[in-house]
């Protein structure tokens, strides 16, 4: 099949501003992956474009971007997801809310900051048993979901929060913050929990659920911020 | 006021889903009652200190432009307490996460279902105003 592939393009030494450029590709397959089509972009006909991938398998997080008006992670997304005959058209864009550096690549260190934020790491200062510190299932249940974040920042930057205000520490950094909270061996939540009560905490999450559909791992994200919301109103 | 315009440009950019929607239309229910209580606090407190120009006002109100207006603020008043309760919901309960678009679709249909019959009587209202002017004109 043929695809066109419209790109926002923008390179800060020489674009004034960022511009759609458009490239055709033939003998496209419906299974392959978006990935795969900016690599062709890239490999044969501009290797001027530039893009983050790394482990193209869903894993790194490294290639969030917004397809055809979503965030999705392109070493996932489909073509057939997206066309359906035997031509079409697809649109990358950068994710929003964070600087574009160029092309597809944005600037992540707000989205870092703000994970930093929360502590994400264990904290226990009690002295180490002699063995595991143990865990019931039904204890690591609680925080299951939390721990698949990969941090794409596919979720962060699909909020209308985020993007009125990067100051909001985000859906990610909820999720990262949730992981540890609800951890039975940590001993650091109220901290945490005092954090994410500020103002740029998740009290700016308005509930609307476009991260949850823009998740790659498919992480209920709206479901642990509000517990985490219960959990502060629980203390 | 540039993130401002961004974020409304690409709200409506985004393939958000139902829960997007059901924001944007919060958000203008909410801010356009708001309006309207600032502009109705200032010309009733017109009674006291301007009371012409609170007379005024009132014959304002009941002009056709302002009774479409009505129903429009009616409308905002009944959505943005519905949805609004739909969201504390789904906060209370945030496993209803994974019924969110039918919860959504519901507080769409519970608004029509509530508003249908002020629609009704409203609508009635301005239909009388119309042909009262009318009968008055001739
Ligand atoms: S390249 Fe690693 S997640 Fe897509």
């Amino acid at each position: 099949m043929e695809i066109t592939l419209r790109i926002r393009r923008y390179n800060p030494e020489v674009d004034e501003k960022p511009y759609w450029a458009e490239y055709t590709l033939e003998n496209v397959e419906r299974t392959d992956r978006v990935l795969d089509l900016l690599h062709r972009v890239k490999w044969e006909i501009d290797g001027t474009l530039s893009f983050r991938r790394s482990c193209a398998h869903g894993v790194c997080g490294s290639d969030a971007m917004r397809i055809n008006g979503m965030n999705l992670l392109a070493c996932k997304a489909l073509v057939k997801d997206f066309v359906k005959g035997a031509k079409g058209r697809i649109q990358v864009e950068p994710i929003l809310g964070l600087p574009v550096i160029k092309d597809l690549i944005v600037d992540m260190d707000t989205f870092f900051e703000h994970y930093r934020t929360v502590m994400p790491y264990f904290i226990n200062d009690e002295e180490p048993p002699e063995r595991e510190r143990l865990q019931s299932p039904e204890e690591r249940a609680i925080f299951d979901e939390s721990t698949k974040c990969i941090l794409c920042a596919a979720c962060t930057t699909s909020c209308p929060s985020f993007w009125a205000n990067e100051t909001y520490l985000g859906p990610a950094a909820i999720v990262q913050a949730h992981r540890f909270i609800f951890d039975s061996r940590d001993q650091a939540a109220s901290e945490r929990l005092a954090i994410l009560s500020e103002e740029n905490g998740v009290w700016r999450c308005r509930t609307i659920y476009n991260c949850t559909m823009a998740c790659p791992r498919e992480i209920p994200i709206t479901q642990l911020i509000a517990e985490v919301k219960k959990e502060i109103g629980r203390r | 006021m540039s993130t401002l315009v961004m974020t409304v440009r690409e709200v409506l950019r985004y393939r958000g889903k139902e829960g997007q929607l059901a924001w944007i239309g919060h958000r203008l229910a909410g801010l356009g009652t708001l309006l309207f209580f600032v502009i109705h606090v200032i010309d009733t407190s017109w009674v006291y200190f301007w009371p012409a120009g609170y007379e005024h006002a009132i014959a304002l109100y009941r002009s056709r432009p302002f009774l479409i207006g009505e129903l429009f603020l009616v409308l905002a008043v009944i959505y943005h307490g519905v949805n609004g309760l739909r969201v504390a919901l789904m906060d209370w309960k945030p496993r209803l996460w994974a019924r969110q678009r039918e919860l959504t679709l519901a507080a769409f249909v519970l608004t029509a279902v509530l508003y249908a019959p002020a629609f009704v009587i409203m609508m009635g209202h301005i239909i009388n105003a119309w042909s009262a002017t009318g009968v008055a004109a001739r």
